[in-house]
């Protein structure tokens, strides 16, 4: 049965209420990222504002976008960052400090890029249509075979360099591949 | 002529390059080239003097001999020539007959001195820069002579620069020359910036549409550097310390040739000089004032050079009283005769000196007229001369001078002229006396090698003692209308033409004899007080009496003479005075010029550099090594122009 | 609110300035990399808000936010690759004890 496009009784349309809903979601996760002592509690949180962020993509009338980001930095880029997490833990307890001594300073930064970024925003108007419109995923294949080939095919060059490049950067010494000559004694 | 003329300095100049340079390597021969030199240029002197006086091969007015355009500036202009008249000739015959003279001395006087190499090379370099100024057409050049002969000074007053005393009193000589020689280059910007043209001929013939004020400021720039350069009052100090150089040197730049330099440029420049009459009498003042300030101290010096030194200083005095009230020719004879006898007398005193081992001090002196006859006697000859008795050369010039004063109106240079004609001949017979005659106070030891000296001393003591002796009866008598008068009254007609005066005719047996008779009177009263005194013992004229010291002492003694004895023995305080002016309070000066130099300009430069290298410390500490605070800075930079763009964008 | 481009843009800019906090102000390497991974979002949300509301750029805006997500994985593989090489090397992932370079 049909919703209808407002809450009954308040009259605030559903689409706003879902705006403001994730936009908490995704502030409230963000600002956990960056301040939690727990390291592992923040790639966590991390994994909650993506999905937030879906969410608004999808209200922005982009599916595609937001399934991708789904399967990409949730699926795969999350778990990146808590194998990582895992790998670089010290044994110790956890550490003292979670913030190092310029902290202040960067969020006197912080502060002056958010109001600057409002404010330029709320100043300037944008050629802009009233409303936001859904875009076809059909649209968005034929841009991408056809006037953005070109980098469609950097990137998975991009890729691949960067997946060879992380697994040299990341091995041990002695990985199969540089030592054999130690193990090839015993055989 | 015109080839002769340039030859003149250029022989010296030679002489000085080849000694310099080769001097060393010749040893005790290094004096050749440059008494050759010299002689040469004696000879070659003697021919365009004759020429310039008997007006054969010169013209009266004189001739220029431009050699080449020195420097031919836009804006400035100045030419290497020379010049010879009349009064130019005068000035040759002095100068390059008592060089002469002097270089053969010093053959003797110099023959065991290591240096002597350098001794030849410094005086013939005299001789030239000397010669320069005397035949320069061009202010320029005579400057260029005027610094040379300072130069020569400083160089020969110092000449045993080992001796701490010879080195201070050619730098004192130097410096005291400067304070004039401002004065001087002063004079010159002015006659350019007003006249435009450097040469002295044409000077002279502008200088009478000049504005008054300018004639009497170029007068007394002028006078300024002949104030310096002839040892007057205030600037008078450094002759008496230059006697610390060789005797020689005393005899030829100190008596003789360079400190006539002020004499003979206020004698060129007659012309400016009596267009500010003013100015003229401040040139008598200073003269006579000089003559007698410096013949007061002459009477207590014990040093045999200093009398002789303050003898100078008084003579030069009575020539610049004499530039100063007009008689221009008087001077010019006083130059002359002057600088014979004094040669003379600092020939002698040398020879004296040599005869005791060194021994300056005339109280350890005393006897010596047998012992040494030809120095004595030409010793005799030129004091006799200094004092003026006639018919001596002294006796015509001065008497010149007087009359002239006299004459003129400048009565009062005249009595003090009176007076120091009369202190001149006690200080000399004075020195005669202690010198001479009386007991020998000589130490024991010198008293046995006491011996006249070698004949390459004594010779030119005896030339010397001829023009002493008969100078001025060969060109002053009859007197104002003798040979010298003759050949110098085109060089002064101008001023005496501007002076309105007219020249009245010498009259014996008027004003003139009279004045000479009364001169000669207190004269001879002066050296019979002097022989009274200090001892006379000439069996010639049949006097022979002791030297009384305790009179001496008892009348220096006396209340009102106390002071004028303690005076005289300190120079009248003016070294004391010139030392706490400028040593002691300039000192203080300097030391607080350079407190401000060492703390606020130093401090300042090195305190820039101090904050350099104190930012560049606190800077360092920016490069923590640590990425993240590069991060920061790059965010905050961002974060600065995205600001600033906005806020400008805004507008 | 959710009808107004406005709204998105204020939100991607604050979603940014806590990634820029996060990443000045945490000690360790892998928060770093996780502020990073939030600035990034913050832009693909400005790029697909311009998208959703202007015409012109509609599917552009699209295609260049999946771009911007593959280089982003890209870029997240081989920092954290790196953090782990430094980490065994330096055996700690605070970054303000690598100062190796220091003065």
């Amino acid at each position: 049965m049909p919703i209808g496009d407002s809450i009954p009784l308040v009259g605030v349309r559903w689409d706003d209420v879902l705006f403001v809903a994730l936009a908490a979601t995704l502030l409230g996760s963000a600002v956990l990222v960056v301040t939690m002592r727990d390291i592992i509690r923040c790639g966590l949180a991390l994994t909650v504002s993506f999905g937030a962020l879906a969410g608004i993509y999808a209200l922005l009338g982009n599916p595609l976008i937001a399934a991708t980001q789904v399967l990409v930095y949730i699926g795969a880029i999350s778990i990146l960052i808590l194998f990582a997490i895992m790998l670089t833990q010290t044994k110790n307890a956890p550490v003292r400090l979670v913030f190092q001594t310029q902290a202040w300073i960067a969020a006197g930064a912080a502060v002056v890029i958010a109001v600057v970024i409002a404010w330029t925003v709320l100043a300037t108007t944008w050629p802009a249509g009233a409303t936001r419109v859904f875009t076809h995923t059909a649209d968005i294949a034929h841009k991408l075979f056809s006037d953005y080939v070109l980098p469609f095919e950097v990137v998975s060059v991009l890729l691949t360099g960067a997946v060879v490049g992380a697994v040299y950067l990341a091995r041990r010494e002695g990985d199969p591949g540089e030592g054999k000559s130690r193990e090839g004694d015993r055989s | 002529m015109n080839f002769l003329i340039p030859l003149i300095p250029l022989l010296p100049l030679a002489g000085f390059a080849v000694t310099g340079l080769l001097g060393r390597q010749m040893g005790r021969q290094s004096h050749q080239i440059a008494v050759w030199a010299v002689v040469a240029s004696w000879l070659v002197a003697m021919v365009v003097a004759f020429g310039a006086l008997a007006h054969v091969g010169i013209a009266t007015a004189g001739i220029d001999v431009k050699l080449w355009d020195w420097i031919p500036a836009t804006g400035f202009h100045a030419d290497f020539g020379f010049f010879v008249d009349p009064l130019t000739a005068c000035l040759l015959i002095v100068v390059t007959t008592i060089g002469m003279l002097v270089h053969i001395y010093s053959i003797g006087y110099m023959a065991h001195d290591e240096g002597k190499w350098r001794f030849f090379a410094y005086l013939n370099l005299f001789m030239f820069s000397m010669l320069l100024l005397v035949l320069a057409d061009n202010f320029l050049l005579v400057f260029a002579g005027w610094e040379l002969v300072g130069l020569c000074s400083y160089l020969l007053i110092g000449f045993w620069y080992t001796r701490r005393s010879a080195a201070e009193a050619a730098k004192k000589a130097f410096l005291v020359n400067r304070v004039g020689d401002m004065g001087f280059a002063l004079g010159i910007m002015a006659i350019w910036t007003q006249m435009g043209t450097l040469n002295m001929q044409a000077v002279f013939a502008r200088i009478g549409a000049m504005p008054h004020e300018w004639q009497i400021a170029i007068a007394l720039l002028i006078l300024c550097g002949a104030v310096g350069k002839s040892a007057q009052f205030p600037l008078h100090v450094w002759l008496p310390d230059a006697m610390e150089g060789p005797t020689p040197v005393s005899a030829l730049i100190h008596a003789a040739t360079m400190v006539n330099a002020g004499v003979y440029l206020v004698a060129r420049c007659n012309l400016i000089f009596q267009s500010a009459s003013e100015v003229m009498v401040l040139v008598a003042a200073i003269g006579i004032f000089t003559a007698i300030l410096a013949a007061s101290i002459a009477f207590t010096q014990t040093d045999i050079k200093r009398v002789l030194a303050y003898s100078t200083i008084s003579q030069l005095g009575y020539m610049f009283a004499s530039l100063g009230v007009g008689a221009w020719t008087a001077a010019i004879f006083h130059l002359m005769s002057h600088g014979f006898f004094k040669g003379l007398l600092f020939l002698g005193s040398g020879s004296v000196i040599h005869a005791v081992d060194g021994e300056q001090d005339m109280r350890k002196m005393g006897g010596l007229a047998r012992k040494i006859p030809i120095t004595y006697v030409t010793m005799l000859i030129g004091s006799v001369a200094i004092a003026g008795v006639p018919p001596l050369a002294g006796f015509f010039s001065k008497d010149e001078i007087l009359g002239g004063a006299f004459k003129n109106g400048f009565l009062w240079v005249w009595a003090i002229g009176f007076l120091v004609a009369g202190m001149t001949a006690f200080y000399m017979f004075r020195l005669m006396g202690m010198t001479f005659w009386g007991p020998s106070h000589v130490d024991p030891e010198v008293e046995h090698h006491i011996h006249e000296s070698p004949p390459s001393m004594t010779r030119p003591l005896i030339l010397l003692a001829v023009p002493a002796v008969f100078l001025g009866m060969l060109i002053g008598f009859p007197p104002e209308a003798g040979l010298l008068h003759t050949w110098l009254a085109p060089v002064f007609e101008g001023a005496i033409a501007l002076s309105h005066r007219t020249e009245a005719a010498y009259t014996f047996m008027g004003v003139d004899g009279v004045l000479a008779i009364v001169t000669t009177g207190l004269v001879a009263c002066a050296i019979v007080l002097a022989w009274r005194l200090f001892g006379v013992n000439m069996p010639s004229i049949g006097v022979n009496l002791a030297p009384r010291p305790d009179r001496v002492r008892e009348i220096s003694a006396r209340p009102g003479f106390a002071f004028f004895y303690r005076g005289s023995s300190h120079k009248w305080w003016f070294d004391d005075l010139n030392n706490l002016l400028f040593v002691v309070w300039g000192g203080r000066l300097a030391a607080a010029v350079f407190w401000f130099d060492r703390t606020v300009v130093d401090g300042t430069v090195n305190g820039i550099g101090a904050v350099t290298t104190g930012a560049g410390m606190r800077l360092r500490q920016v490069q923590t090594g640590r990425v993240q605070n590069y991060a920061l800075g790059i965010a905050l930079g961002l974060i600065a122009m995205a600001v600033g763009y906005v806020l400008i964008a805004v507008r | 609110m959710s009808n107004s481009l406005d709204s998105y843009l204020v939100l991607s800019g604050l979603l940014f300035a806590i990634g820029t906090f996060g990443f000045l102000a945490r000690r360790n390497a892998i928060s770093m990399l996780m502020s990073i991974e939030l600035m990034i979002n913050a832009v693909n949300l400005t790029i697909l808000a311009f998208g959703a509301f202007v015409a012109k750029l509609r599917p552009d805006a699209a295609v260049i936010a999946l771009i911007v997500i593959a280089v982003a994985a890209a870029e997240a593989t081989v920092g954290l690759a790196i953090v782990i090489a430094i980490y065994r090397n330096r055996k700690t992932p605070l970054v303000d004890e690598y100062d190796s370079m220091k003065d």
